[in-house]
């Protein structure tokens, strides 16, 4: 059995973005109590959100973002760049909180204290730019991660494995330059889905040429299209990058049941990717694996899909 | 949607009397593949394409250069701009509209159109490529959004009840393409909505009775692909 973080904090549900919003503070109950119901808590590290240190945010985020968004969030603003992203006094907090509690599960695992972790955040990530929220995301948790990683751990090959259904914008553009990390994103095709980007034929730019590939589902694709997508496009780029550490951007919105996406992966098809990417952990990164959540809105299905993720990470599933 | 608002006005062009190597010279360096031939006084009295430059340079000299034939080599290199240009091209008035320009590429087979104003003197150019950026900004594809397409039937009215539906959920456009369907009397409806946030709004369209379409059968499969048939606009 591994030695696994879960990263938890009642505080991630004060972000509340409002009564007709998807990304509730109910998603991280689910994920909570499937983990719960199944027993696994005992078995399980549990961390708690932290304050995140402000140089690290700025690793990513334009510091004139960030006050951007500390002065409106405080002054009672209830938006921030679009209508997506649906702010409360607390985002902002809670958004700073997310971020330092993943910091502090990178650093038990780069320390070895943990192998890897699962860190059930709100709110997500992916889309934020550096200077911009966008798609329900404010601070970019698996960017900084990762610069975290290189600047502060002494690691110089960092790969982002992002399976939200979603494209993750935000994370492809700050990384598109950089050739010490891998963004690979599996999504609905961009001319079906949000937010638009995420083409075949981005593959990063300059110096970053070629360290970023984007795998493409058209709408109705499932497991078996997944699988394919996986086994031909991710598995070599572990192969030829050969990652000392690996983030995940865990995003369950392409399951069946999940009405974000026209994407059908069944809950047994979100183990089988995740199984795969525990795998190359292991081969390549000393299984060490940061699980970061992004989306994932089917309430009914979260229970039985962090479960099984955990399992996963815990190195017990059958 | 003029333009002079999409053209390029800071035109790279070539006297009439320079050798083919230098405008080809000139292309190059400035990734271009039209040069307008101009007077002394801007008047516009040709242009010069990288396809008239191929075709008038035998096949071994733009392979290899300094391989060739002395006598080749002279042969082409007198060769002038004046020579191959194509006199009194296509052009188009600053006041004409993009649309315009569109039919007109479509009609001329040209992918580049100097535009001259009435004493014919030369104030940009336009191509294939500016039309196409302005065609991105209108399907609204540079913001972060998600297509939908809804089936409606022909009659009035129902434009206004979608966008009212959407405008509820306080989504807002990036743009709406109508186009028409196979069925008679259908239209299909693509609002480009800026948000992630669309089930909800999926949700209500097909409450009030709206059919949305299988994402996998927008576009070729379903809109006549005629293009005189084609009734793609922006309402
Ligand atoms: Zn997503």
């Amino acid at each position: 059995m591994k030695k696994t973080g879960f990263l938890y904090d009642e505080a991630y549900m004060l972000h509340d973005t409002g009564p007709y919003h998807p990304e509730t503070a109910e998603r991280l109950i689910s994920i909570y109590n499937g983990i719960k119901e199944a027993g696994l808590l005992p078995k399980l590290t549990l961390l708690k959100g932290k304050q995140a240190d402000m140089k690290w945010i700025e690793t990513v985020h334009d510091l004139s973002y960030i006050r951007r968004f500390e002065e409106l969030c405080l002054s009672g603003k209830k938006m921030l760049d679009y209508p997506d992203n649906q702010m409360c006094m607390y985002t902002y907090e809670t958004a700073l909180l997310a971020v330092g509690g993943i910091l502090n599960a990178v650093n038990l695992v780069m320390k070895g204290d943990l192998d890897n972790v699962f860190c059930a955040v709100r709110p997500p990530g992916h889309h934020a730019e550096k200077n911009k929220a966008m798609g329900f995301c404010y601070f970019n948790n698996v960017a900084i991660a990762a610069k975290y990683i290189q600047q502060a751990c002494g690691i110089k090959k960092v790969m982002i494995v992002d399976f939200d259904v979603h494209h993750g914008n935000g994370t492809q553009h700050i990384f598109e330059q950089d050739p010490t990390v891998f963004y690979y994103s599996i999504h609905q095709h961009p001319s079906f889905a949000y937010p638009g980007t995420g083409r075949e034929f981005e593959y990063g730019t300059g110096e970053g040429y070629g360290f970023t590939k984007n795998s493409l589902a058209l709408p109705g694709w499932g497991d078996e299209d997944y699988k394919k997508l996986i086994e031909n496009d991710l598995l070599p780029a572990f192969e030829r990058f050969e990652p000392e550490v690996v983030i995940t951007s865990t995003g369950f919105d392409a399951h069946i049941d999940d009405d974000m996406s026209d994407i059908k992966i069944s809950t047994e098809g979100f183990s089988w990717i995740m199984k795969k990417i525990f795998d190359m952990a292991e081969k390549y990164a000393k299984g060490r694996l940061i699980s970061v959540l992004e989306g994932g809105y089917s309430l009914a299905r979260l229970p039985e899909l962090a479960r099984n993720h955990v399992e996963i990470l815990l190195n017990i599933k059958g | 949607m003029f333009v002079s608002k999409s053209m390029t006005s800071n035109v790279v062009t070539v006297n009439k009397d320079a050798g083919i190597f230098e405008a080809k010279d000139k292309m190059a360096t400035y990734c271009i593949r039209h040069l307008p031939v101009i007077e002394e006084d801007n008047r516009l009295i040709g242009i010069i394409t990288d396809r008239d430059i191929r075709s008038a340079l035998p096949s071994d000299i733009l392979h290899d250069y300094e391989a060739c034939e002395e006598k080749e080599k002279e042969k082409v290199s007198n060769l002038k701009v004046k020579d191959i240009m194509t006199i009194n091209p296509v052009t188009v008035s600053p006041s004409y509209t993009i649309q315009d320009v569109l039919l007109l590429v479509l009609k001329t087979k040209v992918g580049a159109f100097p535009v001259v104003d009435e004493k014919g003197k030369l104030k940009g150019i336009i191509s294939v490529d500016d039309l196409l950026r302005a065609f991105v900004n209108v399907l609204g594809i540079g913001e972060p959004g998600t297509l939908l397409c809804i089936l409606v039937e022909e009659k009035l009215g129902q434009m206004k009840k979608i966008v009212d539906a959407i405008t509820e959920e306080n989504v807002s456009f990036g743009s709406i393409l109508v186009a028409r369907y196979w069925d008679e009397g259908k239209r299909a409806v693509f609002p480009y909505l800026l948000t992630q946030n669309i089930s909800p709004v999926k949700k209500k369209l097909q409450k009030m009775g709206y059919t949305l379409l299988d994402p996998m059968e927008w576009y070729m499969d379903q809109i006549n692909k005629n293009p005189k048939e084609e009734g793609i606009k922006r309402s």
